[in-house]
């Protein structure tokens, strides 16, 4: 094994092997993936993001959330995702054919938010969250986010109000083709 | 590897300290000071980031049960600053270290002496640029989503080009030196020079600048992942490994044949290995099970690795021998931790254990197995072989050594058995329904402050041991070089 070109050519088709075989084959699979509706003639799914919550996913990378919150909602089966209410039904591929940069995540410092959008109750509490996490939380305040108010009270500016806008567009509770909700 | 020993220089006896020469009189060969002066700028910039990584470590360690702790700033948001830390610790220390180490390597085993150190020298200082306006951008803009890829792409460019200098032309040039036998550390640095600005340039473009659709960016990225932890800082420390083992202690390995197998199975499966990250992600089921398959096959290198390192240390008293020396104390304690980290690699990737461990802090473990308790260690010991010959100087001061093994391994055994512990607690606690915030576990951020700390005394030694010898003997190498 003194040979040079030998070793390259055999480190070149390791590295195309796994690119082919993984990379090519997935986006053979899923590279034309797009909006569906669950029945058909019924609405497409995912449904188009607001202008605001688009910025808002800005806002959240930003900032870094990724570190701390994933969004995928794991199979019942494959860790207890569903039964710790993050989601009602598992992710799927179709999930984020619209996200420009998908936000997947890998570690769960703080809950999924794959969902959040369905079990958050309002913006005035998303705010308050994100003003003044609850006591014991891993979670720091952005108070970068919020402005005085005439009242004196906290109000989420410009940036603060498209991240609540986000948070609140993060939904995976339709149904689609291949993840059917239960009726 | 016994021709590796007939090329080397007669090695010392008993250099707890690294000294350079058996003779005492502070000499450097040609080779070395032929590529002095890249290495030794890759080795200063690496111990500059390490000493940033370790702060931040620390700032971020605090922050997670202080959340509070220097959050005035938006800046200093944890989620930007863990993105930094890692990328300071990953691009900043472990890689200019291992561009440095495989170009000495390099130099070393094939007694070649390097014309063009300039070229590598102006890649290093284009990284280390590129490094630092990422790092600004990550700062005070924004970042991309992915474990490794959140500087902004045009960075990446810079990376690339950067790469190409200082690391995968020199090895092409080393390895194509007129005459010469192919060793198995070449392999192992050609093949890792080689697969990450490939893969690197791949991902890129397949994530940041042309996205492929939804999750196949997740696919991507977690190949990409795979690919550089284990194909370009895994391979280039077992490179190292492959070198100090034998020749610190005299002998051959066992079962050098083998270790042709042991190879080219860790370049095969390494890439594939990839989506085993990936269990219960959105992403089609025969690419998870591919990824399962992969890791499981993770089992031929490793096997060869062990017995060509194992056997060779239970040979002779191999394993005393080599804690009373220096290098091989740093080295030998990354082998075991390499052989554990794979080992758990190959475990966990079975669906129903990693269904309990995923997302937790037992990922981070793993990882910091790999990264620091393996290839940090070896780097380590590689320095104080290295550095000593590079300066023609003697190591300033022994106790810091000791302070600074001491404090490292305790605190990565710590660090790392506590991710594992805490991690896998936290997940039985999920798998049985246990509301979310109730399975943290606040002593986990505590210990993890503690053992940051301990990581920040270990390096400062380190530091203070390397500056003192790279400023006090920056003039040996021009004397060498004229001598």
């Amino acid at each position: 094994m003194n040979n040079l070109n030998l070793i390259l050519a055999g480190v070149f088709s390791t590295v195309a092997a796994s690119f082919g075989g993984l990379l090519l084959a997935g986006h053979a699979q899923l590279g034309a993936l797009g909006r569906a509706p669950a029945e058909e003639g019924g609405p497409l799914f995912p449904s188009l993001e607001p202008g605001l919550a688009i910025q808002g996913r800005q806002v959240y990378l930003q900032l870094g959330c990724v570190a701390c919150h994933t969004q995928q909602v794991r199979p019942a089966g494959q860790g207890s995702d569903i039964a710790q209410g993050w989601g009602v039904r598992p992710s799927v591929a179709r999930d984020y054919v619209l996200q420009s940069q998908v936000t997947l995540g890998n570690r769960r410092i703080g809950p999924d938010l794959a969902n959040y959008g369905a079990r958050a109750k309002s913006d005035s509490e998303i705010a308050a969250h994100l003003s003044a996490p609850a006591a014991g939380s891993a979670m720091p305040a952005f108070p970068t986010l919020f402005s005085q108010g005439k009242d004196g009270s906290l109000q989420p500016n410009e940036r603060g109000t498209a991240l609540i806008a986000y948070l609140k567009s993060l939904r995976q509770d339709y149904s689609s083709p291949e993840a059917k909700l239960k009726q | 590897m016994s021709q590796e020993n007939q090329h080397s220089r007669p090695p010392g006896q008993g250099r707890p300290q690294g000294r350079p020469a058996d003779t005492g009189s502070p000499r450097i060969s040609r080779v070395d000071a032929s590529v002095a002066s890249p290495v030794k700028f890759f080795f200063a910039s690496a111990l500059l980031w390490l000493l940033v990584s370790s702060v931040l470590a620390v700032i971020t360690a605090v922050k997670l049960h202080l959340p509070g702790f220097l959050n005035s700033f938006e800046y200093l948001t944890f989620g930007r600053l863990d993105a930094i830390q890692r990328n300071v610790f990953f691009y900043g220390w472990a890689s200019n270290a291992l561009i440095g180490l495989n170009l000495w390597l390099l130099a070393s085993l094939g007694r070649f002496e390097f014309r063009n150190g300039w070229i590598a020298t102006l890649g290093g200082l284009i990284w280390n640029l590129a490094l630092t306006v990422g790092i600004a951008t990550v700062l005070i803009d924004s970042q991309n989503a992915f474990e490794l890829l959140e500087l902004p792409r045009g960075v990446a460019l810079a990376f690339f080009v950067a790469f190409l200098l200082a690391a995968l032309w020199p090895a092409v040039a080393f390895v194509r030196r007129p005459t010469g036998q192919v060793f198995v550390s070449q392999w192992y640095i050609l093949g890792a020079s080689f697969v990450l600005p490939v893969v690197y340039l791949l991902t890129q473009l397949m994530v940041l600048w042309c996205p492929t659709n939804g999750v196949l960016q997740a696919l991507v990225h977690s190949w990409f992942l795979q690919n550089f932890l284990l194909l370009w800082l895994g391979a280039s420390a077992l490179a190292a490994v492959y070198y100090f083992l034998p020749k610190e202690l005299e002998t051959t390995l066992t079962g050098y044949y083998l270790s042709t197998v042991g190879f080219w199975t860790l370049f095969l499966f390494a890439g594939w290995t990839g989506p085993a990250t990936l269990l219960g992600s959105p992403v089609p089921l025969w690419i998870q099970s591919s990824g399962v398959v992969a890791a499981v096959m993770l089992f031929i290198p490793l096997t060869i690795t062990s017995i060509n390192f194992f056997g060779t240390l239970s040979r002779d008293s191999g394993w005393s021998r080599a804690w009373n020396n220096t290098t091989l104390r740093f080295v030998v304690f990354g082998l075991v931790a390499y052989t554990l980290a794979l080992a758990l690699q190959i475990i966990f990737s079975a669906r129903s254990l990693n269904a309990i461990v995923r997302f937790t802090s037992f990922a981070a473990g793993q990882q910091q197995l790999l990264t620091y308790a393996f290839v940090s260690m070896v780097i380590f010991g590689a320095a104080y072989y290295i550095l000593p010959r590079l300066t023609g100087a003697f190591w300033p001061s022994a106790k810091l050594v000791h302070l600074h093994f001491w404090s490292c391994a305790l605190a990565v055994v710590g660090s790392v058995a506590g991710s594992l512990f805490f991690g896998w607690t936290q997940g039985a606690a999920l798998a049985a329904a246990k509301p979310f915030a109730q399975t943290m576990h606040p002593q986990e951020a505590l210990l993890s402050s503690a053992f940051a700390v301990l990581f920040l005394i270990g390096h400062v030694a380190f530091a203070l041991n390397a500056f003192g010898m790279l400023t006090t003997c920056s003039s040996s190498t021009e004397e060498a070089r004229q001598a």
